[in-house]
């Protein structure tokens, strides 16, 4: 999938991934696309609860190698 | 009585309470990071179900006579409100650092995070220095001077001269109301059942430690004791003293006055619970450090931990749900304090990241 700007959150656990996505996502345009990879296992839920809490989109996640891969929209 | 009974009794309950804190994902540093970096509020009400729970059952047993909560080291007359502050304020700081608090460390080691291995050895030595060595010199003298005395206990019926049902079933029934207000906390299995588990876990534990570990005459003392327990009190569950007194069993093994106590099994039964659900659901991941600074994170958030659960008598389990059950001031004081040091490390840790 395309993207604007990429995350490495990989080795990071709760709450590190989600503060710099948040930090990251207001530096970008609405419309762009934000890539993240973590490896915290509970970083799906908690993007999933970051998209429905602040409107930004979670366009999709996938897990592969160990590594969560997540594409979210900014609003 | 038979000590057997008290360690396999919290082990038990600690499995029950590892497995199910891996699978619902309850974690009180999550419940504030929710909080305060998303407004989302489901993780905080788990904790406050979970306080809930353990308020309304102890408060319970207590009226019903079968165990005796002012055994316990929570509602005791020293106040010591400074440590509480400073102790509690710290804790928050370190759980924020260290991928979460004391409970959260032992269910990320289940589930393959050495990581919150190396927390728990800086944890532990950090507690066990604070119970009896360098840091234990700073919380005595300077720290525990500044105390009130509260004859009579400083649990809440006691203060406010109000019967225990009365203040239980208020403070129960608000909370209650403030968690399943929402529709969205309704509709989640695993937000009521992390919840209502933690919760029951600490009475269990209660009648574990105070039914099944309690001897009214010692033949060796002639004094009533609490068998199997580091603190000779009755006990439920609390994580950072356990953690000093495993290390201390495990380096000092051929000391036989070192026994395996409620709060040793407790933590062990945590781990291979949560290690046990990680296994059959195949979410087991070995996860190591990131680089320099989040090691030094973890060693400082372990240590801060471990200084700070002693010196505040308790974690946010110990305290705030543990402590806050037997309706002590002090818990309540506790459990504040770790939220705003939590809050505010995040805040920090959000003006910090690089964007």
């Amino acid at each position: 999938m395309n993207h604007d700007v990429e995350l490495d959150a990989r080795g990071l656990n709760c709450p590190l991934p989600i503060l710099r996505a948040k930090k990251a996502l207001n530096g970008m345009q609405s419309g762009q696309v934000l890539k993240v990879v973590a490896t915290d296992p509970g970083a799906v839920k908690d993007f999933q609860t970051f998209a429905k809490q602040t409107g930004n989109e979670l366009l999709s996640h996938a897990e592969a190698d160990r590594e969560f891969t997540l594409y979210m929209k900014r609003k | 009585v038979n000590a057997a009974w008290v360690t396999g009794g919290a082990f038990a309950l600690a499995f029950v309470f590892g497995a199910v804190g891996n699978r619902t994902n309850f974690c009180t540093m999550g419940a504030v990071s929710d909080w305060v970096n998303m407004g989302d509020l489901n993780r905080m009400r788990m904790w406050l179900l979970a306080i809930a729970v353990a308020l309304l059952g102890s408060s319970a047993l207590q009226l019903a006579g079968v165990v005796d909560l002012g055994k316990s080291i929570y509602p005791g007359p020293n106040f010591t409100w400074l440590s509480y502050l400073v102790g509690g304020f710290l804790f928050g700081v370190g759980m924020t650092l260290g991928s979460g608090c004391g409970s959260k460390t032992l269910i990320r080691i289940g589930a393959g995070n050495l990581k919150s291995l190396i927390v728990y050895v800086f944890l532990g030595i950090a507690a066990y220095m604070t119970l009896k060595g360098l840091f234990g010199a700073f919380r005595v003298g300077v720290l525990e001077r500044a105390s009130v005395t509260l004859s009579s206990g400083q649990d809440l019926p006691s203060l406010l001269g109000l019967h225990r049902a009365v203040i239980a079933a208020v403070i129960g029934a608000a909370m209650l109301a403030f968690v399943y207000k929402s529709r969205e906390f309704r509709a989640s299995f695993d937000y009521t059942l992390g919840g209502v588990v933690t919760g029951l876990v600490v009475v269990g534990g209660w009648v574990v430690s105070g039914v099944f570990g309690h001897v009214a005459e010692h033949p060796e003392t002639l004094q009533e004791a609490f068998i199997a327990t580091n603190t000779g009190r009755m006990e439920s569950f609390s994580f950072v003293s356990p953690m000093a007194y495993t290390l201390e069993y495990l380096m000092l093994w051929t000391d036989k006055s070192k026994i395996v106590t409620y709060g040793i099994a407790s933590g062990l039964g945590v781990i291979a619970g949560s290690a046990a659900y990680a296994l059959a659901t195949r979410t087991f991941r070995w996860e190591g450090f990131r680089d320099a600074e989040d090691t030094a994170n973890h060693m400082l958030g372990g240590m801060l931990m471990g200084f700070g659960g002693i010196t505040a008598l308790g974690c946010t389990i110990g305290q705030a749900i543990t402590g806050i059950s037997t309706l002590a001031l002090g818990s309540v004081m506790t459990f504040a304090a770790i939220v705003a040091g939590s809050a505010l490390t995040m805040k920090y840790q959000y003006w910090r990241a690089g964007g």
